[in-house]
């Protein structure tokens, strides 16, 4: 294996927290947005990333601190969730942001157009 | 018939692959606009951003869902890991990850986060002037 791939493959938190930041960049940009330029789009954007970030955040610190005890106690149905909602967020979430983006996107240009 | 191999239509193993196309090429398209408006640096990250997660939502993800790259199992001895999956792992941790990193990057310039007022977004109150401004 050359060095490059195993720097990459050792180093998997570091880029995990890459995409984590960003995503949380895009959640609190998101917000800034909405809040000053009252865009319906920054709200969108942001549950949408929030939505992704906390499911990625699971889904990067789950084999931390899941083990056979936790699922047992937290029975079937919780464990159905784990495996269910987290792509659930992804998918909704990743939806959530493009949509938003186009509604900021649409709104600018109105804005502008003004 | 056989519909094993093939996921039934309709059902969220087939419509989740084709959600994912559509919403990776939009968020491209969708960059794209907004960038045209933007300032330099901060279209420069949106688009490199929105290409990476392009990339990586409509084209690797797809693939992996469609099971044409196989899953990379960490608690696996690296040595009992095929190259290609390995090598395909590699490559969706840096696209996706750098993809979010470098279009939240965009996404908060746009939104002037850092506190950085962007040149191009309002080029009438640019605050460099053109070279030849003072001899007009």
């Amino acid at each position: 294996m050359t060095t490059l791939l195993e720097i990459v493959i050792r180093n998997g938190s570091l880029f995990d927290a890459f995409g984590v930041i960003g995503l949380g960049l895009v959640a609190y940009a998101a917000i800034r947005l909405a809040r000053r330029e009252h865009s319906w789009g920054g709200h969108m954007m942001a549950a949408g990333a929030i939505a992704v970030l906390i499911a990625r955040l699971y889904l990067v610190l789950a084999p931390h601190f899941v083990n056979d005890n936790m699922l047992h106690a937290i029975g079937p149905i919780g464990i159905s969730l784990t495996i269910g909602l987290p792509p659930l967020m992804l998918t909704l979430g990743l939806a959530g942001v493009v949509w938003g983006l186009w509604g900021h996107e649409r709104w600018l240009k109105t804005e502008r157009n003004r | 018939m056989s519909v094993g191999i093939l996921p039934p239509l309709a059902s969220i193993a087939a419509v989740r692959p084709v959600f994912l196309i559509v919403m990776g090429i939009s968020l491209m398209v969708i960059a794209w606009r907004l960038a045209s408006t933007s300032g330099r640096w901060t279209s420069r990250l949106l688009v490199a951003g929105a290409l990476l997660l392009a990339f990586g939502y409509s084209i690797l993800l797809p693939m992996y869902e469609g099971g044409m790259i196989r899953f990379f199992a960490p608690d696996k001895p690296l040595s009992l890991v095929s190259a290609d999956t390995l090598a395909w792992h590699v490559v969706k941790v840096t696209v996706m990850n750098t993809g979010w990193l470098l279009f939240g990057l965009g996404v908060a310039l746009h939104a002037n986060l850092f506190g950085l007022s962007s040149p191009g977004s309002h080029p009438q109150t640019s605050p460099h002037p053109r070279p030849h401004d003072h001899l007009a």
